[in-house]
């Protein structure tokens, strides 16, 4: 099936060709995801510092509050905060989730699961791993301007985001890096797209890819056609920045000829649909392949899987409409556009229906990554319910920009997210590095974010439904909040709980990248993917032989199989 | 003052955990419309939820490996696997989501976008937000907009009960959004393109109006009052207004007439 | 030394080549796409097209341009007839090519000189912020390919192996092309209509 073979070079022997100039594509995963958990940290740390201000107002932020705002005491001021919000949802959506789930998982796994050499194009490669460096460089610069970084949300609304609304010189860096980071992300897709479709090992029709390729793949289709729409828009507000042109300026008077600040609304929302999805396909896939792993049984209607993604993959590009309802459309507008969106929860309710149906009457072993796994089955439904609250017009009228909302797309892309990502962490870790985390300190991970994480967002839903709105500095000066102080001190607890849980896994990841002695065996997780069939870690130029596939990913407790084995290799003739 | 003290008192109040977690008190004549379609879909949903839960956690425990050695070795492609799979995706869609889209469309369509006649006679309020502050206009004694005898109020908006309000909203600097969390509204205000929102009021009072958009530092500080009166008191405090509209306007003021003629 | 049969390894990368290269150009559609959907709602939400009393832009700099870019993109198509035929012209073609480039340019530098002489400039409003911007993302994409094309410089020697350097004279051709398209895109909806 491969278009054409991919030689061997020697491998790269001095420092800098190996760690900094690297084409290896298992060498840029890594890179990207110490890129993403750096800023994971950093994210997590700001979401911290508002939950701390949301709770408790007025009060100095323990620990570092007094060396991070001298001059108010260690109290977060209220402009420093829209930075923190700002600056969190930026983070944690471009500089967290996309490198991890996308740039480490995206390159480290395709190769290795459709039996390839390396990416396509290894230098484009490596080009959006430094592109995706600048792009941080330039959003952290942000930081350390005058007038701070940007402070509009990161929705960025114009006119806030023009020069009527941030001055600084933060917003026009973070909308150019926001832009820088949609050339990385687009050559990342490129490349993904071209391999996947012209290096399948021999073999390996689309449906003999892993789930967790499929949902790297569409992935990378959104990415490649929606990131351009963001990067227009954010070119128009760069310009408007700038050179003073008026795309989204518009005065009190409503006259026409003049900018219209809703147009970058429609841009935004027509990547930013796209973009959740973008966010949360590759969790999706890789969830399916474990569910299926890890309870011994064929993926239940995989193919049925793959074509509910490509469905909403299709879905999502024409729904973007729902983010708008309180700008005012017409009924015509509105009633297509929930219509629209709803459709969306039949490809979900069916794959819902296939993960289900994977794990009845499997034998499953609860190792992490699967407890990881059925958490994102869990709270991705949490996520997915409550998003029905948001598609209906007249409840989305006093739902929108509540907390309800905030709660509903932290379940639906940070916590399945999160918790996606750290089922691949936990379960590709000895493919990765060779070694495997502690499964003990795993699972308390697991159960203690689990908690932390249901009562943040649980709490936010109830607070948003009760009336509390979003970017709120302090949310009692309004009378009628004053009642959900007890509640916001409950999610903020939580996430303190949660944020410190998060240390168990960073000493247990570094524990087992750096200290560790016992190394992991070629295939300790019994799975039958191509990635399996070579030693741990991958080595370099991972195939020696191309592998020829003879079956499907997800062959387990097959009757007929003699031996002590319940699954077969890939490369292996069904029995 | 009275109305004030009114509010400390009502803050001081004991709140069960339950009352902590209810929507504001709903003081709009359709504003049950939007509560009950809300408790709508929570009931249905919390039925397919408790069948995902279901799913997880019975499977996890019937089905554990010490429980359930070998696996059952399916691709869940027989025709009945594809039936129950098609059955769950349909139900979800034409149980809940078609179901709910109808009645939203419907409210919306014949409640929430259906604007107030004239044979209403509705209260018109032209809406202006700016950073950080609301500034409400009613046309005055002789009922045309943006003429001096306008009566402007700031941050404190005045309606009768009984009687639909019309308003129309822009805004002069950034996008807001005008919420009126006890009337379940909320719309946009942007520059450059004007807004309505309309509701009746049931019940007098003293409440908030919030801005629900982020507009810069002061977003939190975006607050106003709704005071709803009585039709006889508001006719009076209207009066009252007016006579000091046209006492203590100053015409020179170029400030004054920020407001537009109203169309439609 | 100009051999040009079809191995199997050499019409894989091909594919694998043009796969990328459509993958790449739907992205920059994309990306025009989005500014013209942004003029579009401009254009039809607007009383009158152009607002604000601004006239209609002088159709001959705008005429030039297009006449100069639809020649260079026919030169670069002969630049690479030739080349595949590992013929004789392949300079000649070429430096017509990048000649034309650069015509192009000049020719939309007259065009923001012209503007500026009519006393139109970008910070006006927003039919200028339009002719302005649109173009200026067009051309730093002309430039970008215009330097793209001095990658092509290596392919001038006689008697090289086709097979080495035939994707990148494709790719650039094909992006070259592209942004032929866009302009003329540009041409009919922003100056013409």
């Amino acid at each position: 099936m491969a278009f054409y073979e991919q030689h061997i070079h020697d491998a790269p022997k001095t420092f800098l060709s190996k760690y900094i100039f690297s084409y290896d594509h298992k060498v840029i995963g890594k890179q990207f995801l110490w890129y993403g958990i750096l800023f994971l940290g950093i994210g997590g740390l700001m979401a911290l510092m508002i939950r701390w201000t949301l709770a408790f107002p007025g009060q100095a932020f323990p620990l570092i509050g007094n060396f991070l705002f001298p001059e108010t005491g260690g109290v977060v001021p209220p402009d420093t905060y829209a930075m923190l919000f700002t600056m969190h949802g930026t983070i944690m959506i471009f500089y967290a989730i996309t490198p991890i789930l996308i740039g480490c998982f995206g390159n480290y796994l395709i190769p290795l699961m459709i039996g390839a050499r390396d990416m396509a194009f290894p230098l484009l490669n490596m080009l959006s791993l430094h592109l995706a460096v600048l792009s941080a460089v330039l959003l952290m610069a942000g930081l350390f301007t005058p007038l701070g970084a940007a402070a509009g949300g990161w929705t960025s609304y114009p006119t806030l985001s023009t020069l009527i609304g941030s001055p600084g010189v933060g917003q026009t860096l973070w909308t150019l890096a926001i832009f820088v980071l949609g050339i990385s992300s687009t050559m990342g897709a490129i490349n993904y797209i071209t391999t996947i479709i012209t290096l399948r090992a021999p073999g390996m029709g689309y449906f003999d890819m892993p789930l967790s390729v499929w949902g790297l793949g569409l992935t990378a289709i959104l990415n490649a056609i929606f990131l351009p729409v963001l990067g227009a828009g954010c070119l128009l507000l760069i310009f408007d920045r700038v050179f003073g042109t008026a795309f989204f300026l518009a005065g009190a008077a409503a006259t026409t000829g003049t900018g219209d600040p809703v147009l970058f609304q429609h841009v935004f929302w027509i990547f930013g649909h796209p973009e959740v999805y973008i966010l949360i396909l590759p969790a999706w896939g890789i969830v399916s392949d474990l569910l299926s792993f890890f309870a011994r049984k064929p993926a239940f209607g995989a193919k049925a899987t793959a074509l509910s993604m490509t469905t909403i993959t299709i879905l999502s590009t024409l729904v973007y409409g729902h983010h708008m309802y309180t700008t005012q459309m017409s009924p015509l507008l509105t009633q297509s556009f929930m219509t629209l969106t709803m459709t969306i929860s039949i490809p979900s309710a069916i794959f819902f229906a296939n993960w289900l149906g994977t794990i009845w009457k499997g034998s499953i072993r609860f190792h992490t990554p699967m407890l990881f796994s059925l958490g994102v089955v869990f709270v991705f439904g949490l996520g997915g319910l409550t998003g029905l609250y948001l598609a209906t017009v007249t409840t989305d009228i006093y739902l929108h920009d509540t907390y309800f909302v905030v709660g509903h797309f932290h379940y639906t892309m940070a916590a399945s997210v999160l918790l996606g990502g750290f089922a691949a962490i936990y379960f590709w870790m000895p493919k990765m590095f060779g070694v495997m985390l502690n499964e003990f300190w795993g699972k308390v991970h697991f159960w203690i974010t689990m908690f932390g994480l249901n009562g943040v967002f649980m709490g936010m839903m109830v607070v948003g439904y009760a009336g509390m709105h979003r970017r709120l500095y302090n949310p009692f000066v309004y009378e009628f909040m004053e009642r959900m102080i007890p509640i916001n001190t409950f999610i903020t607890w939580s996430a303190i709980i949660m944020g410190l849980s998060q240390i168990i896994f960073v000493v247990n990841f570094v524990y087992a990248v750096f200290f560790k002695k016992e190394k992991a065996s070629t295939n300790p997780w019994e799975v039958g993917t191509l990635e399996w069939t070579i030693p741990s870690p991958a080595p370099h130029y991972n195939f020696k032989e191309i592998p020829i596939v003879k079956s499907g990913p997800h062959e387990y407790g097959n009757p007929k199989l003699t031996g002590d084995r319940d699954f077969q290799y890939q490369t292996e003739e069904l029995v | 003052m009275t109305v004030l003290s009114g509010v400390v008192a009502n803050t001081a109040k004991n709140w069960t955990f339950w009352e902590r977690m209810k929507t504001p008190e709903d003081i709009s004549v359709n504003g049950h419309l939007i509560d009950w379609l809300f408790a709508y879909t929570t009931y249905l949903n919390l039925f397919f939820f408790f069948l995902v839960c279901a799913g997880i956690f019975g499977f996890s425990y019937l089905y554990s490996a010490k429980k359930h050695k070998k696996a059952y070795y399916t691709h869940g492609t027989k025709k009945i696997h594809i039936i129950v799979v098609s059955v769950i995706g349909l139900s979800v869609f034409l149980g809940i989501d078609m179901n709910i889209t109808t009645m939203s469309n419907d409210d919306y369509v014949g409640v929430f976008a259906n604007w107030p006649k004239e044979a209403d006679k509705p209260l018109r309020v032209e809406v202006m937000a700016q950073q950080w502050a609301w500034h409400f206009r009613y046309a005055g004694r002789d009922g045309v907009f943006n003429t001096e005898d306008d009566v402007v109020q700031l941050n404190d908006l005045r309606v009768p009960v009984g009687r639909k309000v019309l308003f129309q909203v822009v805004s002069k600097d950034v996008i807001h959004s005008l919420f009126f969390p006890n009337a379940r509204r909320k719309v946009d205000a942007i520059p450059g393109r004007i807004t309505r929102l309309w509701f009746e009021l049931k019940k007098d009072g003293y409440y908030n109006i919030a801005c629900a958009e982020m507009c810069g530092t002061y977003h939190y500080r975006m607050k106003a009052y709704l005071t709803s009166y009585n039709q006889q008191n508001f006719e009076e405090w209207m009066k009252e207004a007016e006579d000091k509209a046209i006492a203590e306007n100053d015409r020179e003021n170029a400030d004054l007439y920020w407001g537009w003629p109203w169309t439609w | 030394m100009g051999d040009n049969k079809m191995t199997k390894e050499r019409m894989g990368r091909q594919v694998t080549s043009s796969i990328a290269m459509t993958v790449v150009l739907v992205a920059f559609s994309m990306l025009f796409a989005s500014l013209f959907l942004g003029y579009t709602v401009f254009r039809v939400t607007s009383d009158v097209w152009p607002p604000m009393g601004f006239e209609r832009v002088d159709l001959f700099l705008p005429m030039v341009s297009t006449l100069l870019i639809a020649l260079s993109s026919v030169s670069f198509w002969k630049f690479q007839t030739v080349f595949i035929k590992n013929g004789h012209g392949k300079k000649q073609w070429f430096s017509l090519t990048v000649f034309l480039g650069l015509a192009f340019m000049a020719s939309q530098v007259f065009l923001w000189r012209s503007l500026h002489a009519k006393g139109i400039y970008v910070q006006d409003g927003i039919f200028p912020s339009i002719i302005y911007s649109f173009t200026w993302v067009h051309a730093a994409h002309v430039v970008l390919a215009w330097i793209a094309l001095f990658y092509l410089v290596p392919t001038l020697k006689a008697g090289l192996n086709i097979e080495d350097y035939e994707n990148r004279v494709f790719n650039i051709g094909k992006f070259w092309h592209f942004l032929g398209i866009v302009w003329l895109i540009m041409f009919i909806t922003m100056f013409l209509l």
